[in-house]
């Protein structure tokens, strides 16, 4: 008896352990990041252009990855232009940052908190914009070639080493 | 009629002396599991301690203890090649002789994890439910990571010390990479022959992380199939052709403005969706190159396998842990 009653347990442990039944983990469960997505108005899609370096704001617990059109990013990994040149439009994408349920120990996106742009419309002088809101709306435009303001500030900002 | 009966009854009570003795015979086969010496116990606090002891440490320490059914065969089969298995990746009673940030490095790991319903093994938790963890155990072990370490005097100094020459070293990176990245490298083939893709700074960003972990900082990259497939909706299974790229530099001291920003870089990691040719692999090539010189990652092919353990709480995914920003044209 005793022995026919090991043997059972034997066979349902086997069972328990090869068996399978998992639901999929919530945390595991296939989607997007909708809440990080650029919704509104913009001149251009900054994520349609190639990325040229990113940096994250701790106290204010925000993420800003920098892009480049053609002109700005191949002038950002060599400089031969300083800053750039004529043509070169550079776009920053700022966001707030959640917590990666997919990795504790990482912040990924959340809501975007402002779009930037930059245009060198001529030697020494560029455009600036800037979208905020949600959907993201203009709420601040200027042209000038003072390099100590925002627009002057990422323009200096270098690219990130991507050999 | 009833001899009839008789008869069948011997013949099953034969089978089942037959499958009895075989049983008992079965129980001789076993493996030797022992306990090794405990050389270095994780350092960690008493509390943090006793959760793994008692979830984990079954499988990850030098301190075995089976309960008596699990050295009952077959199940002691089981749970011999997982002790095994599980000390090899992890073993709690030998890691405190590692550096603290690495010993830390393994409990961000554990935390995931668990939190991904990857630890302890669903098997083993389903025998033995008490080995859960609970929310609250949960998260005991994510505030320890959380608290930020108490650096004593002498060692923020040598912190200073490190991240002065971690930035003057980032300019000399800088400055070579911006007067030769026209240059084309010649650039070696991972050990399980996938190929380094230069072009992957010109794919389209997907995401990106802040890891507050490995003070690194990373942006993922899509190919243009990638890029479709997140247009069109169809992330799992990713189609072939498929390919991410995930570039890691070190995160700088907070500049005058407060922000942090891409230090050296570390390295670029690929993966490469072929769902014939990566079968072994869970349908990814898996490569990795590591600093400016992007030296190929690994020893032999066996590097692979950390890509794919810890990729593997993925699995319902297809593996991948990135969630791609919305919106992709
Ligand atoms: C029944 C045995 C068993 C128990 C209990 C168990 N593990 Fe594991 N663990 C394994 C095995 C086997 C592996 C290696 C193979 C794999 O990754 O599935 C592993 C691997 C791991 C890894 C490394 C993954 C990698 O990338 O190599 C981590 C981290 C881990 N376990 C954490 C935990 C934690 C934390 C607990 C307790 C909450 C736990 N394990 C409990 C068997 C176990
Ligand atoms: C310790 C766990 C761990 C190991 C080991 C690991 N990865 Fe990952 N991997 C991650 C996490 C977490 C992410 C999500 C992005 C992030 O936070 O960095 C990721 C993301 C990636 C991505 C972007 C696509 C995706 O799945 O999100 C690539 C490419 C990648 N890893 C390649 C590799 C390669 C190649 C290896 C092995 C040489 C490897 N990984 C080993 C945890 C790991």
């Amino acid at each position: 008896m005793r022995v026919a009653n090991v043997f059972l347990l034997g066979v349902v442990v086997a069972v328990g352990v090869v068996g399978c039944s998992d639901k999929t983990n919530p945390r595991v469960a296939t989607k997007l990041n909708q809440d990080a997505m650029l919704v509104g108005d913009l001149p251009a899609n900054p994520l349609q252009g190639r990325v040229i370096t990113s940096w994250i704001d701790k106290r204010n617990a925000t993420m800003s990855t920098m892009f480049g059109n053609d002109v700005a990013v191949q002038n950002a990994r060599t400089k031969a232009v300083v800053p750039y040149p004529v043509g070169a439009v550079l776009s920053v994408v700022t966001w707030g940052q959640q917590e990666d349920a997919r990795w504790f120990g990482g912040n990924i996106p959340k809501g975007v908190k402002a779009v930037e742009f930059v245009t060198v419309t001529a030697p020494g002088a560029y455009s600036y914009e800037r979208f905020e809101g949600l959907p993201l709306k203009k709420v601040a435009s200027g042209e000038g070639g003072d390099p100590a303001d925002r627009a002057g500030y990422l323009m200096s900002v270098r690219a990130a080493v991507m050999p | 009629m009833i001899v009839v009966a008789a008869s069948r009854i011997r013949t099953l009570v034969w089978v089942a002396v037959i499958f009895a003795v075989g049983f008992l015979c079965l129980q001789l086969v076993r493996p030797t599991l022992t306990n090794p010496p405990v050389t270095a116990e994780l350092q960690a606090p008493p509390e943090v301690r006793q959760i793994l002891r008692n979830s984990c440490y079954n499988c990850h320490s030098n301190e075995t203890q089976l309960p008596w059914f699990d050295k009952v065969v077959p199940a002691y089969w089981l749970v011999t090649s997982d002790v095994k298995e599980a000390r090899k990746h992890l073993n709690f009673s030998e890691i405190g002789k590692l550096p603290a940030a690495q010993q830390k490095a393994f409990l961000f790991e554990a935390v995931n994890m668990i939190q991904l319903g990857a630890m302890p093994l669903p098997s083993y938790l389903r025998v033995h439910p008490g080995a859960a963890v609970t929310p609250e155990q949960l998260a005991v072990l994510r505030n320890y990571l959380i608290a930020p370490a108490d650096l004593d005097a002498t060692a923020a100094a040598e912190a200073a010390i490190r991240a002065a020459s971690a930035s003057s070293a980032a300019d000399a990176e800088y400055d070579k990479w911006v007067h030769t990245s026209n240059v084309a490298m010649d650039v070696k083939p991972e050990f399980n022959g996938v190929a380094y893709i230069p072009d992957y700074k010109n794919w389209k960003v997907i995401s990106s992380t802040d890891r507050f972990d490995n003070h690194t900082m990373r942006e993922i990259l899509g190919n243009d199939v990638a890029v479709k497939a997140i247009a069109e909706g169809h992330i799992n299974p990713w189609p072939d052709g498929t390919t991410f790229a995930k570039v890691t530099w070190a995160q700088t001291q907070p500049d005058v403005n407060g922000f942090v920003k891409t230090g050296a870089f570390v390295q670029v990691e690929l993966m490469v969706k072929d769902a014939t040719k990566y079968a072994s692999t869970e349908g990814w090539g898996f490569g990795r190159w590591r600093g400016t010189e992007l030296k190929p990652y690994g020893k032999d092919a066996g590097f692979q396998n950390e890509c794919t353990s810890c990729h593997a709480p993925m699995a319902k995914n297809d593996y991948v842990y990135t969630m791609p920003i919305g919106g992709q044209q």
